[in-house]
């Protein structure tokens, strides 16, 4: 499995991230980080615990983490989410359903990023 | 309610008239009968002091002669006897000597002994005798021979008679004339007259007019009323009166005049003085005044009247008008009613198209979806659903954009970002925005641009871009296939001042217009032509109303519109806007000759000037055939164009054909552009086939032209991606602080940015970064690039802390990274003292361009 499978498999953009950090080493480097960032437990954990503004603050660095590698899928969802939570907004009648959408688009990165990994890995 | 008013007021006013005319008449009476009491008193105190005075004039002439006859008596001797011829001679000639005209000596029994002229015979001696022998002095009347009257003046002997004589008293004479004469009874003083008269009513002294002798005699002829008692009464009232020595006063009629009498006794007498006045007299005076009075009366009464009637009719007028006020505030509450259940309405149908339109684009997506899911298999199904979804998502986007703009214009919070703008950038991207639109409907889009030289404005791009794209996209809309859409700038003097610029912007179609009805509400919100012609058109109906407000109430221009059904729509915009105060580069080619070929006049007058006044000799003419023309004449003359710019769309020969002749002619040594408003992709083949060098967009701004040729002379290349990079090695070893709390996004941050030969320090949240900021040394950080979105301390308070540290380099760049990309978010930046915002995900560019305008 490529990189560029990789992303057409989570719905990202790979000539995107390409235009943007130009080498596929790098791209590759930070792809592989993406799984080591704590900001989804910390959406999840938060949401769990009912601090919204926890949770807007995590939504929101997964939203510019996924602009920067271009994981436009993830993005999408987690950006609504990030509004929805957005500090002063009370809970509005959806938004379980957008957790719920960011938790499988979450998932779906994962799993292209694991494939990958492993690919590349093996 | 009106009527009642009227009728009250009318009631009232009545019997407000009424009472007031009752009380002055009653007033008036009262007043009348006043005045005649008041005669009445005066008259009788007058008459009482008038008669006094006779009374007290009266005793003091009769005092007077009383004296001088008592003189007389003096000189008789005691012993004396009244026959003594030396005494009656001396009295005689004593007596005339004082004017007597009558002496005697009356004796007690009554008879009278004249001592000088002619016998006289007293009228009354009763009482007479009976008071001289009291030894009181008397007065009485008398006639003499002749039977003319006398009055006589007794004074008491004052020897006591004794038997030789029986002289009682020495009486003198005077004729009545010297006491009427000296009391001057029938003078005429306020025509007052009097009578002396006796007990009988006989006259002592009577008035010329009196003939007869009695006065009882001449009341009971001539009175005809004494207030109220007959004549007979009268005179016993007087009567009685006299005997109890009162005096009296009353009013009488005659000859149809009103008199007043008054009697009182005199002195030294039994005589009575009865004065009389005219009522007239007084009554003139009195009656004067009082006419005076009614007079007043009548006049307050009069200017009573006349104040309330004008309060009734002013109070009148109050009452209708507010009566009218009161009919209009209705009509306006009824008015205001209406417009709130005409925007209810609109309201409504704006939900019900709203909904209708939302549920359209929704709805393509939403099937689309499910083709695309059912035919995962084929990659250009799917493709073309995404295709279809895009398109569909960017309408709604659109849709509700224009939902929450005006929202925010309904409840005031639209503001604007004002920043420097150039209008080129904007025209350029708004014709490449409108360009598939215009394309797909194969119409005729044409961009002009007259004489611009402030191309660097301070403006809200955004709005602005909005408001171009509103006016343009409704143009689009509006005309059908195969139809022209212009848009035009041109630029003037503004009136606020040298600073500014003023910014036409025309944009004109030959669509299908609109009704004039509509065109009184298209500014309205909610307002889209209903009618089978647009019914189709998709929009909210809200963008007019958002171009409207910036325009004219954000950006404080003026929109007007000229539009005719069927006959195309015409939109000018007005704008003042700020020149950007920025150093315009030298914009400046060599001397080349060019020729501009257009079949547009004024696009190529306006082109040859920008190309003068950066340095080029230009020349134009209108047709391919004609450029070809003078190309060749120049050619033969040695004397070459350098350059040559021709339109691609040209009556009679295009421009492809004529770069083909021209390359004929020319070879290939002269570099020809070819202008065009549209993508060249299509023709470029072609074009370039034919000869064509390059291409040149239109709107031909001054920039636009300086940047396509600049190319084509010896000057250093400055290509905007280039710049980037040359400034790149300038920053090489700058120093950047990052705050940012994900340790990724830092990484990616600092990968790139390191590659560009930046060095980075990271501080985890706003706190670590002001921590970080403050410990080192001044000036030891070229910028700091921060997130907004940290835990601990956010990006907006760390700036403002940094902003207000004691620290030399406290202005230092800061630069906010976000996610977050709202216009609000970026004015918030800026708000709480960032230099510049730049939105996630990171471009290297950007960045670098950025911080190479603000690291000094």
């Amino acid at each position: 499995m490529t990189l560029k499978e990789c992303y057409t498999a989570m719905g990202g953009d790979y000539d995107e991230v390409m235009g943007r950090l130009r080498s596929e080493k790098l791209v590759q480097k930070f792809v592989l980080k993406f799984l080591n960032d704590g900001s989804y437990q910390l959406l999840l954990d938060s949401l769990a615990a009912g601090d919204r503004d926890e949770a807007f603050r995590a939504a929101h660095t997964i939203k510019g983490v996924c602009a920067n590698l271009a994981f436009n899928t993830l993005l999408a969802s987690s950006e609504e989410l990030t509004e929805a939570l957005r500090e002063g907004k009370p809970p509005q009648p959806g938004e379980e359903e957008l957790v719920a959408r960011v938790k499988t688009d979450y998932e779906r990165t994962r799993q292209a990023i694991q494939a990958y990994q492993e690919g590349a890995g093996g | 309610m009106k009527n009642k008013t009227t009728r009250f007021l009318t009631t009232s006013l009545i019997g407000v008239a009424l009472l007031c005319v009752c009380v002055f008449s009653i007033f008036a009476v009262h007043m009348s009968n006043q005045s005649a009491l008041t005669i009445n008193k005066v008259g009788t105190l007058y008459m009482y002091n008038m008669s006094q005075q006779t009374s007290i004039h009266f005793e003091s002439i009769i005092a007077l002669q009383m004296n001088q006859l008592r003189t007389l008596t003096g000189t008789i001797p005691s012993d004396a006897v009244h026959t003594d011829r030396a005494l009656q001679e001396e009295l005689i000639a004593q007596a005339k000597a004082r004017d007597f005209s009558y002496l005697g000596f009356y004796a007690s029994d009554g008879t009278l002994e004249m001592l000088y002229g002619s016998q006289l015979t007293v009228t009354d001696p009763e009482p007479f005798l009976n008071s001289l022998r009291a030894d009181q002095q008397k007065v009485a009347i008398g006639t003499n021979a002749r039977g003319e009257k006398v009055i006589l003046l007794g004074m008491p002997s004052p020897h006591p008679p004794t038997a030789e004589h029986n002289c009682a008293a020495l009486v003198a004479g005077l004729p009545v004339s010297y006491i009427s004469d000296n009391l001057s009874l029938e003078e005429n003083r306020e025509r007052a007259y009097s009578y002396i008269i006796r007990k009988d009513g006989s006259f002592v002294i009577r008035a010329a007019d009196a003939y007869r002798n009695n006065y009882f005699e001449r009341v009971k002829v001539m009175y005809e009323d004494v207030n109220g008692l007959t004549p007979e009464e009268y005179i016993e009232a007087l009567t009685t009166a006299m005997a109890e020595g009162k005096d009296y006063s009353n009013e009488f009629t005659m000859e149809g005049e009103r008199y007043h009498l008054y009697s009182t006794r005199l002195p030294y007498s039994e005589w009575y003085l009865i004065t009389f006045m005219p009522y007239g007299a007084m009554d003139s005076i009195v009656n004067g005044f009082s006419r005076e009075w009614g007079a007043l009366t009548v006049l307050s009464g009069v200017v009573i009247l006349g104040a309330l009637l004008l309060v009734f009719y002013k109070y009148f007028g109050l009452t209708r008008q507010q009566l009218r006020q009161v009919e209009e505030a209705r009509q306006s509450a009824e008015a205001a009613r209406k417009e709130a259940e005409h925007a209810n309405r609109a309201k409504s149908e704006f939900l019900s198209n709203m909904s209708h339109d939302i549920r359209t684009p929704m709805n393509a997506i939403v099937g689309m979806t499910a083709i695309a899911t059912a035919n995962l298999d084929s990659p250009q199904q799917v493709k073309n659903c995404l295709k279809k979804i895009t398109l569909s998502s960017k309408h709604l986007l659109g849709l509700i954009n224009d939902v929450l703009d005006m929202s925010k214009i309904e409840s005031g919070k639209m503001t604007l970002n004002v920043d420097q703008v150039s209008l080129r950038e904007v025209v350029d991207s708004i014709v490449s925005i409108c360009q598939p639109q215009v394309k797909a409907k194969r119409q005729l889009f044409d961009v002009f641009i007259h004489d611009i030289s402030t191309e660097n404005v301070l403006c809200d791009s955004v709005r602005l871009n909005q408001v171009l794209l509103n006016l343009l996209s409704n143009a689009i809309k509006f005309t059908p296939e195969g139809g022209e859409i212009h848009m035009a700038l041109y630029e003037e003097a503004s009136p606020k001042g040298e600073d500014y610029v003023r910014i036409h912007i025309q944009v004109k179609d030959n669509g299908i217009g609109m009704s004039e009805e509509f065109q009184k509400h298209i500014f309205d919100s909610f307002a889209r032509e209903d009618s089978a012609r647009v019914h189709r058109t998709e929009g909210t109906g809200l963008g007019m109303a958002i171009t409207k407000y910036i325009v004219v109430d954000a950006m404080g221009g003026s929109i007007e519109m000229n539009s005719r059904q069927g006959g195309g729509t015409e939109f000018n915009v007005t704008l003042d806007m700020e020149k950007a105060l920025v150093m315009e580069e030298d914009m400046i080619l060599p001397n080349w000759n060019m020729l501009v070929v257009d079949d547009d006049r004024q696009l190529c007058e306006s082109t040859v000037s920008a190309l003068n006044s950066i340095g080029v000799n230009a020349e134009w003419t209108l047709d391919g055939e004609s450029a070809v023309e003078m190309v060749v004449k120049r050619h033969r003359r040695g004397d070459e164009y350098q350059i040559i710019l021709l339109d691609w769309k040209l009556p009679g020969m295009d421009g492809i054909a004529t770069a083909h002749r021209i390359r004929q002619e020319l070879g290939d040594k002269v570099p020809i552009l070819l202008i065009s408003a549209y993508d060249w992709g299509e023709i470029e083949g072609k074009a370039r086939e034919a000869g064509v060098t390059g291409f040149i967009s239109k709107p031909l701004f001054k920039s636009t032209l300086f940047n396509s040729l600049r190319q084509f002379a010896d000057l250093p290349e400055v290509e905007e991606e280039e710049t980037v990079c040359e400034r790149c090695r300038d920053l090489t070893g700058k120093r950047i602080l990052l705050a940012e709390d994900n340790e990724l996004n830092w990484e990616i941050a600092n990968e790139l940015l390191s590659a560009e030969g930046l060095v980075l320090d990271w501080a985890e949240n706003g706190q670590l970064c002001v921590e970080m900021f403050q410990k080192s040394p001044a000036g030891y950080y070229d910028a700091i690039l921060m997130d907004v979105r940290m835990p601990v301390m956010g990006g907006y308070e760390a700036t403002q802390v940094i902003r207000t540290l004691d620290r030399p380099d406290r202005d230092l760049p800061i630069i906010a990274m976000t996610a977050d990309a709202f216009a609000e978010d970026v004015k918030r930046s800026f708000d709480c003292g960032m230099n510049a915002h730049i939105a996630k995900p990171i471009d290297v560019g950007d960045v670098m361009r950025l911080l190479a305008k603000f690291i000094k």
